[in-house]
């Protein structure tokens, strides 16, 4: 048995460490390779208890300091001393200064980690829905919550670059003497509101001199180029907040066969953070449930003749074909009641197009009680796809109007734009409100009271979803016309989020399905982020590059096209000296189309060569596991 | 919360800081809900132990199916009588917490799954482990039959080596491919 004392900084007491086991040492040999960090990460991830931890942490301190003070001591060398001496010998260490400055250091991590945690939104609430409902409706309430962050971001990048230095600069907006304000401002958005800064019109194109030079042209360009990048890069993080979208595709796509519907994957599903009884039970219930009906999936599915076959593979191609048609329909139908409108100042059209986004899709969902699809999840993946058509086709034909007529038809386009972008999200929170109403309230009294047989509703997470993500690209395309529409947005998420709540918790019942939660929230992020967003963006940056702006009013007036505006920059940087490398990576990497080629060039590449490895990890794996059989049936062998 | 943190001491705190995965906050919460269930005798003892039957009464683990087994795979008493010490109770929350590891996860769940603790998950304890959480009464109860079928998929599909149960490194494998796994294994005070 060896002793060693050292006087430890944290517990602030000296300490007699015992060295045992070789299995320690060597465990504590490792530990104390490794750097401070590092090392206290892999105590921590340790699967011992908090004695046996506490134990190796304070061995492989002592050997550190130990070996710290003694230069050129290697570990065995170490030990070797240590052995020398007999067991009452004790040899005293003293921590050095530099140990105490890392440790303070991360003591201050620590404090900033908690403080972060307490200042987090609507935490208890989240808690609360999580263990009555579980993750998957609690991933909503989440996503909604990114949004609201986003959104507000999203104000105080506007606010603070474009509108403070106009309204700093030139207080009063410059109204016609007939125009006042009243009420109904706040519904059409027309009126008083389009000479303020709310729109577009309103934000001058001069060089503010104050202060500063301020460029407000500059400002307004890139300061909309800069929240659609954050955007775009803050998304892994949301991923990472629910669910870890790599590594659930990797780890799905690439490993496990996808159409398995795994038992491991419903027991381990199981939700530990519910803690209400009836919840539990029900759980427990569905979860029988599921799993009966895998176990009579599999018996099943070699069941099915061709002509049955042929007969499902019909009535798909005919309900697809309906949905197109109602999709297309409401298209044609939008764009010549847009023409009709006139003047475009009342809320006919967005009301139109709210009611076919709330109407259209319960006919999809009756459609989907008639067809038989093999598996839930392809039924859930079908009803998405035809959401998602109808809500873009929607937005694609408002914007080609906007693009094509109103664009040529009104001197001050964008701020009128602008306003039917803001009529439209007005008229899209009442009907969110409405539909709240209907499709939760008024369900469960149906369903409670007048068809017992139905029961209950559950919360539809993806039509929430898909509602949220709706609301948010019109208020993502408008940006660029309204600076000022994320504080409208920021509002309506924040009363959407109580609303929600007290709907939830008065109205529905836990989802019956539980597992594959996480699976369909990664394939509904990709599919609902990307062409939402991707769309957006492309609007915009089409407004950008190809439509003149308006004469008369905004900050980009008298150009040809937005994006010139960073031309005439480069051309007054010529002036200034020093700003040659500007000049340089504006005309030879962004301006030249073979950089883009070669980026694209090897981008495929990469891809090919990531999937040749994915290809031969496959074989591999294969290889492997049939090699473990074979080594452990020889073991069981001999 | 003043009085709470005199009592836990601020290098007691930031030892549990360094070695489990919660936060000051959690860790100082973990401690009121701790001294409320301890009996006032051993109020000061930081070496205190909590009878099971009172740790089961927190609202997070009444109603888990696997409470019983969480406090006895938790404990470090020598009756193995699953009483907590503040320590174990830590222990738990951090293994139960939203930054812990894959690893630990899935090395914890394995040892709660394995009901006769002999280190593997055989046929008997993924019965029970399914009893546990489809329900025990009789009319909520699988048939035998889909009992046997349900194991058999099972082990099909984790046993790796084939030799009947599933250890330690299968399961790990197999929850790595389940992506509720680390979501769903949470519990938060």
């Amino acid at each position: 048995m060896v002793f060693v004392t050292c006087k430890d900084t944290v517990t602030g007491r000296a300490c007699c460490v015992v060295l045992c086991t070789t299995e320690e040492q060597n465990l504590v040999k490792e530990l104390v390779g490794l750097s401070t960090r590092d090392r206290i990460r892999a105590i921590r991830g340790l699967s011992m208890s908090f004695k046996e931890k506490k134990h190796i942490r304070l061995q492989s301190h002592a050997f550190r300091c130990f070996a710290d003070c003694s230069e050129n001591v290697s570990l065995v060398s170490v030990s070797l001393i240590i052995k020398q001496y007999n067991t009452n010998n004790q040899v005293l260490i003293q921590w050095s200064c530099f140990k105490l400055f890392s440790q303070s250091f991360r003591r201050c991590g620590y404090s900033i980690k908690s403080a972060r945690q307490t200042l987090k939104l609507w935490q208890s609430i989240m808690k609360e829905i999580g263990g009555r409902f579980g993750t998957s409706v609690l991933s909503y309430f989440v996503f909604l919550k990114w949004l609201l962050m986003f959104n507000i971001f999203s104000f105080l990048v506007n606010f603070g670059f474009i509108t403070i230095p106009l309204l700093v600069y030139d207080p009063s907006p410059n109204i016609p003497p007939n125009v006042s304000f009243t009420g109904l401002e706040m519904l059409t958005g027309a009126g008083y509101f389009t000479y303020t800064i709310m729109y577009y019109g309103g934000y001058s194109n001069e060089t503010l001199v104050g202060l500063v030079k301020y460029d407000m042209k500059l400002a307004y360009f890139f300061t909309i180029a800069y929240e659609f990048k954050c955007c775009l890069s803050c998304f892994p993080c949301l991923c990472l907040s629910l669910y870890s979208m790599a590594s659930s595709f990797k780890k799905n796509y690439v490993l496990a066969d996808p159409t398995s519907n795994s038992a491991w994957q419903l027991l381990s599903s199981w939700d530990f953070s519910i803690t209400n009884e009836r919840a539990v039970r029900q759980r427990k219930n569905n979860l029988r449930v599921q799993i009966q009906e895998s176990l009579s999936d599999k018996a099943q599915r070699q069941l099915l003749t061709l002509s049955e076959k042929l007969k499902h593979l019909g009535v798909y191609l005919g309900f697809w074909l309906l949905s197109t048609s109602l999709v297309v329909g409401c298209g044609v139908s939008i764009y010549y009641l847009c023409q009709y409108e006139q003047p475009a100042e009342t809320l006919l059209v967005p009301f139109v197009v709210s009611l076919m986004n709330l109407v259209v899709p319960l006919l999809y969902s009756l459609f989907n009680k008639f067809e038989h699809y093999s598996s839930h999840r392809r039924q859930i993946y079908a009803l998405v796809v035809r959401n998602i058509l109808l809500k873009m086709s929607i937005l694609a034909v408002l914007c080609y109007y906007w693009m094509n007529v109103v664009a040529k038809k009104f001197s001050c386009w964008e701020s009128v734009v602008g306003q039917a972008l803001y009529r439209l999200v007005i008229v899209d929170f009442l009907f969110l409100m409405l539909g709240s109403f209907f499709g939760e309230f008024l369900s469960n009294v149906i369903g409670t009271r007048l068809i017992p047989r139905l029961g209950v509703p559950e919360f539809d997470v993806a039509r929430n979803v898909l509602e949220l993500i709706y609301a948010q690209s019109l208020a993502w395309i408008g940006i660029y016309f309204s600076p000022l529409l994320p504080a409208i947005q920021i509002l309506k998420l924040f009363i959407l989020f109580y609303l929600k709540k007290v709907s939830l918790t008065q109205n529905c019942q836990p989802p019956r399905r539980t597992a594959r939660a996480a699976q369909m929230q990664t394939i509904f992020i990709a599919l609902l982020f990307f062409p939402f967003f991707v769309g957006s963006l492309s609007i915009v940056a089409y407004t950008a590059w190809r439509l003149t702006p308006s004469e008369q009013c905004g900050p980009f007036r008298g150009l040809n096209s937005t994006f010139s505006v960073v031309g005439v920059w480069m051309d007054d940087l010529h002036e200034i000296p020093g700003s040659q490398w500007v000049i340089w990576i504006y005309e030879n990497i962004i301006k030249s189309e073979i950089f883009y080629f070669l980026m694209t060039l090897i981008i495929m590449a990469i891809i090919y060569i990531f999937w040749q490895v994915t290809q031969g990890r496959k074989e591999l794996i294969g290889l492997l596991r049939q090699q473990i059989v074979n080594v452990s049936v020889l073991y069981m062998c001999l | 919360m003043g009085t709470t943190a005199s009592q836990l001491g601020k290098d007691s705190l930031a030892e549990y800081q360094e070695l489990t995965f919660l936060t000051k906050q959690e860790i100082l919460l973990a401690h009121k809900r701790f001294t409320e269930l301890l009996h006032k005798d051993h109020k000061g003892d930081p070496h205190a132990r909590v009878p099971m039957d009172r740790v089961l009464t927190l609202p997070e683990l009444k109603s888990n199916p696997f409470r019983k087994r969480i406090c006895h795979v938790f404990s470090t008493s020598e009756q193995k009588d699953g009483s907590l010490t503040f320590e174990d109770f830590l222990d738990l929350l951090s293994a139960f917490s939203d930054s812990a590891t894959l690893e630990i996860k899935s090395h914890y769940a394995f040892r709660i799954f394995d009901f006769d603790d002999d280190g593997t998950l055989d046929s008997g304890d993924l019965e029970k482990l399914v009893n546990c959480l489809t329900g025990d009464t009789d009319d909520t109860r699988l048939t035998t039959e889909e009992m046997r079928q349900l194991i058999s998929n099972i082990l099909e599909e984790s046993d790796i080596d084939k030799d009947g149960t599933v250890n330690l490194s299968e399961f790990q494998h197999v929850i790595s491919r389940s992506p509720d796994f680390v979501s769903s294994f949470k519990i938060v005070l």
